[in-house]
C-alpha cells in the first residue's frame, strides 16, 4: 500500500468513525447536538476528500472543544484513538515532504501496535488476569456488561480463564504480525473479532470503528519494514 | 488554554491500559422528593442495562449505541467525582437522569427535588461489598418546556 493510499484510506475510515460517534449524540441534549452537527458536516467533507487539510484542522479544533465540553474524553479509549488519528492526519497534511509524512503515519502505526501490546503487558503482569479472576470481576460487578444476562458469565471460571489467556496472548503477540503481510491480515481479522466481541459483551462499539481507522497505517508500515 | 492542552497530552502519548485492574465500580442511585426539607430513603438505581438483548439489537448496537455510551460516560463522571470532584461531573449526571425521567414521562412537578448518590461495588475476598462514597446536593429540577404527550 502506498503512502498516499494509506493516508486516504485513513481519512475515509476516520470520517466513518467520527460520523458514527457524532450520530449517536443527536438524540442527546440540545447543547450537545450543537457540537456534533458541525462535526457531521465536516466528517462528510472528509469522507468526500474535499478541502482535506483544512477540514482536518477544523475537526481537530472541534475535537478540542468537545474534549473541554465533557471535561475529558466522552468515551475513553475510542475518543483517544480518534483524536490521535486526527492529529496525525493534520500533521501529515502540512508536512513539507512525503518522508516526513511517512514518519507521522509510522508513529500512528506504532501507537496502534502499542495499544494492543501495552494492554497485553498490563494484563500479563497482573496475577488476577492469569487466573481469570479479573474477567470474572469484570462480569460480576463492573459497569461494563451490556446486558444483565451476561453477568452470569462470571459463574464460568474455566471459560474466563481461557478467554483471559487468549486476550493476553493475542495482545502480546500482535506486534509479530508485522513480519509478514499474510500474518498482518490474520492479525487484523483477529483484532476485529476481538473488538466485535468487546462490542457485544461490553457495548464498546465505538472502539471497532476507531481502531479500523488506524489499520491502513499498519498496512503501510508493514510494507515499509519488509 | 492550559486545561485544553492538559487534556490533549494523553492523546499524543496515550497509555493504552484497558481493564488492567478491575477497580470498584460505581452505581448511580437517585431519589426524588417533594420538598427540599423532607428526606427520603427511596433510592433507585439508574440503569439502562437490559436483561437481555436480541441478535438484531446486538447487531444494531455495533453501529448505533447512544444510550449505552451515555451510561458509560455517566460511569466516567461518577469516577471523576471521586478522583477529582467537579460540579460539572455532578451536573452531567443530573442532566442525564432528568432527561431519562422526562423520557419516562415522570411528573416532575410533584417531586421536583432530585438527589443522587454513588455506590461503589468491589470484591473483598469472595464477597461483594458496597460503599456509598458520594451523595449529591439536592437539585431542584425545572419543568420541561412542554408537557409530555
Amino acid at each position: 500500500m502506498s503512502l498516499i493510499e494509506a493516508i486516504r484510506l485513513t481519512e475515509i475510515f476516520l470520517a466513518i468513525a467520527l460520523l458514527q460517534q457524532s450520530l449517536e449524540h443527536l438524540r442527546t441534549a440540545q447543547d450537545e447536538r450543537k457540537l456534533f452537527i458541525p462535526r457531521i458536516i465536516l466528517s462528510i467533507l472528509l469522507l468526500l476528500g474535499l478541502w482535506t487539510p483544512w477540514i482536518c484542522v477544523l475537526l481537530l479544533i472541534q475535537a478540542l472543544i468537545i474534549l473541554k465540553h465533557f471535561d475529558g474524553p466522552y468515551n475513553g479509549g475510542s475518543d483517544r484513538m480518534s483524536l490521535l488519528i486526527l492529529s496525525c492526519l493534520c500533521l501529515i497534511n502540512f508536512m513539507p515532504s512525503s518522508q516526513l509524512q511517512g514518519y507521522v503515519l509510522g508513529y500512528l502505526a506504532l501507537q496502534v501496535l502499542l495499544s494492543y501490546f501495552a494492554a497485553g503487558c498490563c494484563k500479563f503482569i497482573n496475577r488476577e488476569w492469569w487466573s481469570g479472576r479479573a474477567l470474572q470481576d469484570l462480569f460480576r460487578f463492573s459497569a461494563y456488561p451490556a446486558s444483565q444476562d451476561l453477568r452470569s458469565l462470571a459463574d464460568h471460571p474455566k471459560v474466563l480463564l481461557f478467554a483471559s489467556w487468549i486476550s493476553i496472548l493475542f495482545e502480546l503477540l500482535f506486534p509479530l504480525t508485522l513480519l509478514n503481510q499474510n500474518l498482518l491480515i490474520i492479525g487484523l481479522l483477529a483484532a476485529l473479532t476481538f473488538h466485535l466481541t468487546n462490542a457485544y459483551l461490553f457495548g464498546l462499539n465505538r472502539f471497532v470503528w476507531a481502531w479500523i481507522a488506524a489499520y491502513p497505517a499498519l498496512f503501510w508500515l508493514q510494507g515499509q519494514l519488509i | 488554554m492550559l486545561t485544553t492542552l492538559k487534556l490533549l497530552i494523553p492523546v499524543f502519548i496515550p497509555s493504552w491500559q484497558f481493564f488492567n485492574k478491575i477497580a470498584a465500580s460505581p452505581r448511580i442511585e437517585f431519589t426524588m422528593q417533594a420538598t427540599a426539607e423532607k428526606q427520603t430513603d427511596n433510592w433507585q438505581e439508574f440503569s439502562r442495562r437490559p436483561k437481555q438483548r436480541s441478535l438484531l439489537t446486538i447487531i444494531k448496537s455495533i453501529f448505533y449505541n447512544p444510550q449505552w455510551n451515555e451510561s458509560l460516560f455517566m460511569t466516567t463522571c461518577a469516577e471523576r467525582l471521586i478522583s477529582n470532584p467537579t460540579e460539572q461531573a455532578s451536573q452531567e449526571i443530573i442532566k442525564r437522569i432528568k432527561a431519562e425521567l422526562e423520557l419516562r414521562q415522570v411528573n416532575l412537578s410533584r417531586t421536583p427535588y432530585l438527589q443522587f448518590r454513588l455506590v461503589f461495588v468491589s470484591r473483598e475476598g469472595n464477597k461483594l461489598q458496597e460503599d456509598i462514597l458520594f451523595i449529591s446536593e439536592l437539585e431542584k429540577l425545572e419543568e420541561p418546556d412542554h408537557e409530555p404527550n
